[in-house]
């Protein structure tokens, strides 16, 4: 076991900036903590903003479009010389566009408000946390966060069964990523459609965020093109669809429409990996980090994130010895793995557990020492003391001894 | 907290957006109104209309439209709307930490164990079609003999919340080797109260019998418990009234439950509660610490990624705290195997090395640095937490 020294890292650290005063006052109630651990549900509130910010951005779009179409169709139907009947029918059909206009306005309004009502939901859920229903409030916590694991996954059956066994549909996001499953399916299925759909429907988000998405889509559809032999075809896509991303993304263009050259089954490295079928992997990756991104969710999944935390803050070489008692979650196989490229965590001060409680030893209950160096809590040694006519027995080594010859040690 | 200001803020936007939906509404149908008004006209007009009324009307109609100007009424409830929309967005950007993926590492996290962990957390809580269904929908091989553990556990608890000492009891004297190892109680416990139970119901026949053939290979260990329980039986059909409340208590049944899972977990050589619950608790209580860290080192995204340890201590609660670690207060040393701990002659407890420097590598006598006492060369015992 290694013995852990303020390394080079720490002591650099700690001379070239100012002490850190993180952990000055460690927070050490249960409001407190809870209180800091609110201030990660960032996705939590997001993500159904983003859906109902949304919702009112296309209700504006339809809005101005057929607003649009209607006043300039009464202005034509004023400038050309319509017969009455053909007025009359001009006119009417622009009074259907309207009720058609209201409708899908109504419809949409109800979607928002049902959204609106999950934002609020879901505020007042935070606010809702409390220490007297903490342990519900964070088993509530763990299966939200299992939730979005499966959904990112594409687990969705499991993910639908947890969220309606506990009833936390609202605070949860299915029905988003549900939208992402249908753009999934189809890249699994060798087409783009629905994703490049997906493209047009966030098409200024999209733009802004310099996202090269759509370019991607294009280029594997004109590979499939030219894997089926389809030249002429392929030029004419890519004239259409790549020559736009021409500027920006010039070595990519090139790349691939060098794939002209070669058949699918160039067996030149360079142009053979375009054509295997990892490329329809690499959209799906690409498609659920732009679609994260867009709907302001973290690109890793909340349990890894919070998983590395908890075990790199839990980590001490004891975890891996052979006796490590088995409530520490390092002491299984499983977490062992997970947790060898992660950090050890760091004490500044002595934290003492003892053996036979496995209570805290401090000040209010001082480890005492035995004669032969083995220590143990006084409330344990107390008890067995009690038991056993002033005689107490180290569970570890055997050794014998009285109660009065044991020392208090004094430990900061 | 500031939920209250957020709430707020929210329900403006609400409202902004409803005001923008309802005066669309009624643009919509002034505009409508207007188009259906000029037909009325244009249909009701005596034959033959000349082309010039219906070129008026259709002209005035325009007027009118361009005076209702439905796209402008909107602007302002629109503008609005987005306004509020950003400051929502921009007081959930100052609220809240809008990147708590900053403070992850890109190491390796495999896929395979993570499903393994989540389905043995699935079985552990009893949610047998969940585990079932992950490893269904991830691939993974079927984890048999782990589940039918936790079935077995959970098949025993499910009979004991309905006072049926059976399947616990067949496992207890299945398991009864490594129980005593542990040095566990759980089987005499469970006898006991499956007697005060058959007392409580049966004749003091019945009762005797029970105890001749299931409490007596426990005698020679617990002679008193087994005392007090046969004294028990002066008091058949009326237990309450005996005088060992300890024994009797009903709260025995109430934490029979955990006790049951405590004992077979401990068995299994598993922890009692999830392990991933525990870890991912820990995760959230530490993960704010480690966000600040991180963005203290902003520029240091390499020093970050291949740090051997935190250079910062993430504080838990205690509940977290699974093994003694000693800091030698004056080295700030982690107590280990080559460097452990030394107990002075004035209870003070330093590391090895801090002594052996003190002491000119144990040659001088020094004074403790905690105290005025003056610790004489080898008065230094090791400790043993």
């Amino acid at each position: 076991m290694d013995s852990l020294s303020n390394g080079a890292a720490a002591a650099t650290i700690a001379t070239r900036t100012t002490p850190i005063t993180t952990t000055a006052s460690p927070p050490s109630s249960k409001l407190a903590h809870l209180t800091e651990s609110l201030k990660l549900e960032h996705q939590f509130l997001r993500v159904p903003f983003e859906h109902y910010k949304k919702s009112i951005r296309a209700d504006h779009r339809v809005f101005e479009k057929e607003m649009s179409a209607v006043i300039s169709g009464v202005t034509e139907a004023a400038d050309a010389d319509l017969s009455k009947d053909d007025a009359v029918h001009h006119l009417s059909s622009l009074v259907s566009k309207l009720q058609g206009l209201k409708r899908k306005l109504e419809e949409g309004s109800r979607i928002e408000n049902l959204q609106a009502q999950r934002c609020r939901a879901r505020l007042d859920h935070l606010e809702s946390a409390d220490v007297e229903n903490l342990p519900d409030w964070n088993n509530t916590r763990l299966k939200r966060i299992l939730v979005d694991y499966m959904l990112r996954m594409s687990y969705y059956d499991t993910a639908a069964k947890l969220a309606g066994s506990n009833n936390i549909q609202d605070l949860v996001d299915i029905d988003v990523f549900q939208e992402a499953k249908k753009v999934i399916d189809a890249l699994q299925n060798k087409e783009v459609a629905p994703a490049l759909a997906w493209c047009a429907d966030n098409k200024s988000r999209l733009k802004k965020s310099k996202s090269k998405f759509e370019f991607q889509l294009r280029l594997q559809e004109f590979i499939e093109l030219v894997r089926a032999e389809n030249s002429m075809r392929a030029i004419t896509y890519a004239r259409k669809y790549l020559s736009p991303w021409g500027a920006t993304h010039t070595k990519e263009l090139q790349r691939v429409m060098a794939t002209l050259a070669f058949k699918s089954n160039t067996e030149c490295a360079r142009y053979k990996v375009l054509f295997e079928p990892i490329q329809w992997d690499f959209l799906v990756d690409q498609f659920k980090q732009e679609f994260c991104r867009l709907y302001g969710m973290t690109l890793e999944p909340l349990l890894n994130i919070y998983l590395q935390a908890g075990l790199s803050a839990l980590k001490t070489p004891y975890c891996y010895e052979d006796d490590c008692t088995k409530e520490d979650p390092l002491s299984q196989d499983n977490f062992r793995k997970l947790a060898l490229p992660l950090p050890y965590s760091k004490q500044h001060h002595s934290k003492l557990v003892c053996y036979i409680t496995k209570e805290l030893m401090d000040t209010e209950n001082p480890p005492q020492v035995l004669p032969n160096g083995y220590v143990y809590s006084t409330k344990a040694l107390e008890e067995m003391a009690k038991k056993n006519n002033g005689k107490i027995t180290c569970p570890r080594t055997g050794l014998v001894c009285n109660y009065l010859d044991l020392v208090k040690a004094y430990i900061s | 907290m500031e939920l209250t200001t957020i709430k707020d803020t929210f329900d403006r936007v609400n409202k902004k957006q409803k005001l923008s939906s309802s005066k669309s509404q009624e643009v919509i149908d002034q505009v409508g109104r207007e188009i259906e008004q000029a037909l009325e006209k244009i249909q009701s007009a005596d034959d033959p209309t000349s082309p010039f009324d219906q070129k008026s009307i259709l002209t005035d109609l325009v007027l009118e439209l361009n005076a209702i100007d439905p796209l402008h009424q909107l602007e302002g409830p629109q503008k609005e709307l987005n306004l509020n929309l950003s400051k929502y967005q921009k007081l959930l950007e100052r609220f809240f930490n809008p990147d708590i993926s900053k403070a992850y590492r890109n190491v390796d996290f495999d896929l395979h164990i993570v499903n393994q962990i989540l389905a043995s957390h699935f079985y552990q809580e009893g949610l047998f079609d969940l585990g079932d269904s992950i490893l269904n929908e991830a691939g993974e091989p079927e984890a048999t003999v782990l589940k039918s553990q936790f079935l077995d556990m959970h098949q025993i608890l499910e009979a004991a919340r309905l006072r049926n000492l059976e399947p616990a009891l067949k496992w207890a004297s299945t398991n009864r080797e490594k129980l005593k190892q542990n040095g566990s109680k759980i089987e005499l416990k469970l006898h006991q109260l499956q007697f005060l139970d058959v007392l409580q119901k049966g004749t003091r026949a019945d009762a005797v019998t029970y105890a001749r053939t299931y409490l007596a290979p426990f005698y020679s260990l617990h002679k008193k418990e087994f005392q007090k329980l046969m004294c028990c039986l002066l008091w058949a059909g009326r237990i309450g009234s005996a005088p060992y409340p300890e024994i009797t208590s009903p709260t025995h049944w109430e934490n029979l439950t955990e006790e049951l899972t405590r004992e077979f977990c401990s068995l299994l050589g598993h922890s009692y509660g999830s392990p991933l619950g525990v870890a991912i608790s820990a995760g959230i209580e530490g993960l704010p610490t480690l966000l600040k860290l991180v963005s203290v080192m902003s520029a240091k995204k390499q020093e970050w990624q291949a740090m051997k340890q935190l250079p910062v201590p993430v504080e838990l609660g205690k509940e977290f705290q699974f093994h003694s670690i000693f800091v030698c207060p004056v080295s700030r040393d982690q107590g280990s195997e080559e460097n452990p701990p030394m107990l002075m002659p004035c209870s003070h407890v330093l590391c090895k090395q801090s002594i052996m420097k003190l002491s000119k590598s144990g040659t001088r006598s020094f004074k403790c640095p905690y105290c005025p006492a003056e610790i004489s060369v080898g008065q230094w015992r090791q400790l043993y937490f």
